[in-house]
């Protein structure tokens, strides 16, 4: 036994060496030849990334940029991995609520000198999504897209139930009773999708009802609150009305789905689905987009994704060089040109909404005016993930609304509290 | 009692006569039903469209075969460059982990030494732990190498397999002392034994212990995302995840992706049946 | 009767011989490579995970000892004992797959013919990708679509949404993993069938024996050694189940996911979607103790009931 375990230390000793070795080349002159790797989990939106690597190529000649895509369900702990061990990629998508993970952690590269000496204007981004991505007063991300939520509805359903479609006077009864009157159970179709979604969901009716979702110095949630309560009860009144699938239907077939199956008249969503929609042939003459409706007040979440980059990099500065350019104008001009995602630069989202003239997008825009970003306080990763467990059974009919609030808010308020 | 397997002449019937074996036949094609029907109805839906899928009742035959689907996939997914990934840390994953795990198990079932009794018991355990739990030590280990981002880099960890050393243990357990001791007289040393003798008659088993090793290797999914920092090296399941990811509920495109992926595997499979089966059989896996 | 589990136990007859002698080097030069991967790449992860379990670890940054706070707070945690739970059921109904897959390998024992296409059919599941089975299985469970719930029309039944109900998903896992199962299972025992002395059923038919008894009094004892290593094999991986629930419930917005999660789900979920590394080292710990004290009570058990000749 003692011999084999000079042999695994002797073993590591050499691993150690060779490390030693290889690390040694990692400062680098401006003019040396870099490659630097790109990360994200969409094979959709690849295209478009690749384009924007190919456009700072030319202007770079020296960098070569590599883009990857990686499956959703692996994107967090590959980074997680990677970021802990030195070998994450030196640019990835981030979002809102694991930024903060790894802000504090030290993984991400401080881009605030950056901003500085690029004269980048944080103006150009909508305010809700670079703030996310700011943590002590430093800048970590720079915003690549941004999105609002509005009813995406299908025409062919809504005139075959002769409803009129969604405008901008709607408020939530309206939503209700169309909804009504769109559900056909012998043509197997519903008037909207009712999941327990967040982010294109309860959210937002939260806010219309004048919640707040988590309080602004993000050390409680606001759910069990009347406001919350009624923003919790729009979704569940759907359900109870049968105007949507069940929970378990849209488990099995998600709400998207069920939406590009035509089985569900109108899905509150983002408008990262345009592209999608819009590339499927049945869909893009039948489909289009309307505000979300009125409650007490206007109100949709938004978010976005940003750019960031690894704090471990070898090459920082080429990659700072890199961020700058996702950050600008160029890079936000082909993801909108070619349709794929609504840029977060402010004055390039034209080409967006002519690439896709039949649908009105508009209404994504105009919705920055009424827009409160994304909750992520605390260790948001972990407190998301409590809805669907907490919720399920308001959605259901088992449990009233107020109490499944108020166990949900109690859940909430326990992860905000550890930290 | 274990020489009288290796001797035995195999039999195909212990009792009975052969003529009342259809109504074992009815439950034994009954039960193949079974196994098949997922596999039948994967081949089915990969010619219909998405329409016919989410039909209520559903369809059971695509209305014309279209390979709509197939054409998604391979236009999505890199296919080739992934199968040339899989199909390279495979090879170098079943020759490294045969030639490992067969010089162990012979120590282990042959070779008596100080510590030999504790020693197993430990890879015992470690067959126990839950594979994600190595993970994080697993990759530090190979980035301190310096292999990220190589073919080996996929096929380390699954080198070192106390699965693996089991079942060879188990092999060269149940085989008779006769040939090697004659072998000793004629003078060969332990590794000429081994060599000449005993791996020989190891093949089935070998055989099994390469197609369930090259399984593991073909279905490993986080662990190449891991070691790949940069990207390359990307094997078929992170393609199909992909899939998963982009076409949601898209069963066609699913199942065509799922049918490509799974079918190099079972081709050499069914090539192997026969070593494969044997080695099993051979092995000491039994009473 | 060679069996693995005396294996296990028995002591060596042999001399026992140092590293000293010639027959202890070539053991060493035999064993090392094995046995530094055990140590490198398992052995030493083990351990690290078994000291993180102690501490406070987040996803990046230093770790701090927290002595056994992650475990007090793992016996309070409702979500671990509903884990806990799904992965015994699971295990359960896995256990159900073994006299199924004795039944199937006598049978396909007693047939001439075709003996071969059984078993590269009831092989088939057990070389497809786990994600390609978890996809085609997603879709025949589908409470609207899906295969399942049409079939079972046929027969007046109503359908279930197997893999959207937390009243069901784990039975569904359960259908799905013996399913895979049974090739493995199948292999085994068949193997051990062999091994069956014809001798013994020539002779009980003599004394008049019929099937049925002789399957109880002689096909099962002699092969309970292979169905003990069958069910040990069966248990350690059933208790690991994360594969299946990862592929059919997970990247969907599925809402059972909350009351289906199995233990390593819970210990990836914890370690690497909510930067808790600690707990989750914790939990797999946990888990690695009771999959030990499982294999130890089956071999405890096993002097009860398992037949060797």
């Amino acid at each position: 036994m003692k011999r084999n375990w000079i042999a695994a230390t002797a073993m590591v000793a050499a691993a150690t060496l060779l490390t030693a070795c290889s690390g040694g080349s990692s400062s680098g002159a401006s003019d040396e030849k870099v490659t630097l790797t790109y990360a994200n989990w969409s094979e959709d939106q690849t295209p478009a990334m690749q384009q924007i690597a190919t456009e700072f190529e030319k202007a770079n000649p020296n960098i070569t940029i590599k883009v990857q895509t990686l499956p959703w369900t692996e994107y967090w702990s590959t980074l997680q991995v990677g970021a802990a061990g030195g070998t994450a990629p030196d640019a990835f998508w981030m979002l809102a609520d694991h930024f903060r993970e790894y802000a504090k952690g030290g993984q991400l590269l401080d881009l605030s000198d950056t901003v500085k000496s690029n004269k980048i204007d944080m103006s150009v981004y909508p305010k809700a999504v670079s703030d996310s991505y700011t943590y002590e007063g430093k800048s970590f991300a720079l915003p690549k897209d941004f999105d609002t939520n509005g009813i995406w509805y299908n025409k062919a359903l809504f005139d075959a139930a002769g409803v009129k479609y969604p405008d901008d006077t709607w408020g939530w009864q309206d939503v209700q009773d169309a909804a009504k009157k769109l559900t056909d159970p012998a043509k197997g179709v519903w008037g909207i999708a009712a999941p327990i979604d967040s982010q294109g969901g309860f959210y937002n009716t939260i806010l219309q009802a004048g919640g707040s979702i988590i309080n602004p110095d993000g050390t409680a949630s606001d759910f069990a609150s009347p406001a919350g309560v009624a923003g919790l009860k729009f979704w569940t009144d759907l359900q109870a009305a049968g105007s949507s699938p069940t929970l378990k239907q849209l488990s099995d077939t998600e709400a998207v789905s069920m939406f590009e199956n035509q089985k569900v008249a109108m899905y509150f969503s983002g408008a990262y689905w345009a592209l999608r929609l819009y590339k499927n042939p049945e869909l893009k003459d039948k489909v289009d987009v309307a505000p979300l409706p009125q409650g007490v007040k206007r109100a949709t979440v938004t978010s976005g994704i940003g750019n960031a980059g690894y704090a471990g990099s070898k090459h920082p500065e080429e990659l700072k060089k890199f961020l700058a350019f996702l950050g600008g104008t160029k890079a936000a001009e082909i993801q909108a040109a070619t349709g794929t995602v609504l840029p977060a630069y402010k004055g390039t989202q034209k080409p967006w909404l002519d690439a896709m003239p039949e649908f009105h997008l508009q209404v994504f825009i105009d919705a920055i005016d009424y827009s409160v970003p994304l909750p992520v306080a605390g260790n948001a990763s972990e407190w998301q993930g409590l809805a669907a467990q907490y919720l399920a059974p308001a959605w259901d009919g088992k449990k009233p609304v107020q109490d499944a609030a108020k166990e949900y808010q109690d859940a909430v308020d326990q992860v905000l509290a550890k930290k | 009692m274990a020489e009288s397997i290796v001797r035995r002449t195999p039999g195909p019937r212990w009792r009975g006569k052969p003529t009342t074996t259809w109504p074992i036949h009815v439950i034994l094609i009954g039960a193949s039903v079974f196994m098949v029907v997922p596999f039948v109805w994967q081949i089915l839906t990969l010619f219909k469209t998405t329409a016919e899928v989410t039909r209520v009742p559903p369809t059971i035959l695509p209305g014309d075969l279209s390979l709509h689907s197939f054409e998604t996939f391979f236009s999505t997914v890199p296919f080739w460059s992934m199968f040339a990934v899989s199909t390279g840390s495979l090879a170098l994953r079943v020759v490294g982990q045969i030639v490992v795990a067969a010089l162990a198990g012979y120590a282990f079932a042959r070779i008596p030494f100080r510590g030999r009794n504790v020693l197993f018991g430990l890879f015992i355990v470690m067959l126990m732990v839950p594979s994600q739990l190595f993970l994080i030590g697993q990759y530090e280990l190979v980035r301190d190498l310096g292999l990220l981002d190589t073919l080996p880099a996929l096929a380390i960890p699954g080198l070192f397999s106390a699965f693996g050393t089991f079942l060879m243990r188990q092999a060269f357990l149940t085989m008779p002392k006769d040939y090697e001791e004659a072998a000793r007289l004629d003078g060969a040393n332990t590794f000429q034994v081994f060599w000449y003798v005993m791996l020989p008659m190891a093949r089935p088993m070998l055989a099994a212990l390469a197609v369930l090793t090259g399984l593991y290797s073909w279905n490993d999914l986080l662990w190449p995302l891991i070691v790949s920092p940069s990207g390359e090296n990307r094997p078929l399941p992170v393609g199909l995840a992909g899939l998963q990811g982009q076409f949601g509920t898209d069963y066609p495109t699913l199942m065509a992706g799922a049918f490509v992926c799974s079918i190099p595997l079972v081709v050499v499979f069914l090539v192997l049946q026969r070593q494969f089966f044997a080695g099993i059989a051979s092995s000491g896996l039994k009473g | 009767m060679t069996n693995v589990a005396t294996k296990f136990v028995r002591r060596p007859t042999g001399r026992r011989t140092g590293a000293s002698t010639p027959s202890g080097w070539w053991a060493l030069a035999f064993i090392a490579p094995a046995t530094i991967g055990l140590v490198v790449l398992y052995l030493w992860p083990f351990l690290s995970t078994l000291i993180k379990s102690f501490q406070d670890v987040p996803a990046f940054g230093p770790a701090t000892f927290v002595g056994i706070e992650n475990y007090t707070t793992l016996i309070g945690d409702g979500d671990f004992w509903k884990a806990f739970g799904n992965s015994a059921l699971y295990t359960a109904i896995i256990l159900l797959g073994i006299p199924l897959a004795i039944a199937l390998a006598a049978l396909i024992e007693q047939v001439g013919r075709g003996r071969s296409i059984y078993r590269v059919l009831f092989f088939l599941p057990v070389v497809t990708l786990p994600v390609a089975i978890g996809m085609v299985w997603r879709f025949i469970y589908n409470g609207d679509f899906g295969l399942l719930n049409y079939v079972l029309s046929w027969f007046g039944v109503d359908g279930q949404f197997w893999v959207a109900d937390p009243r069901f998903t784990i039975f569904a896992f359960g259908v799905v993993g013996i399913w895979m199962g049974l090739g493995i299972n199948l292999i085994i025992l068949g193997a051990g069938l062999q091994a069956i002395p014809k001798a013994l059923y020539e002779a009980s038919a003599l004394d008049g024996a019929g099937r049925v008894r002789q399957f109880f009094h002689i096909t099962v004892p002699l092969l309970s050694p292979s169905i003990f290593f069958v069910t040990i094999l069966n248990v350690i991986a059933a208790l690991q189940m994360f594969d299946l629930i990862f592929i059919m419930l997970r990247g969907v917005n599925n809402t059972a996911l909350a009351d289906s999660k199995t233990i390593v789900y819970l210990f990836y979920e914890k370690a690497f979607v909510q930067f808790h590394q600690g707990y989750g080292a914790a939990i797999a710990i946990v888990l690695l103790i009771v999959i030990m004290i499982a294999t130890a009570l089956q071999f405890r058990l096993q002097r009860s009931w398992v037949f060797y000749g």
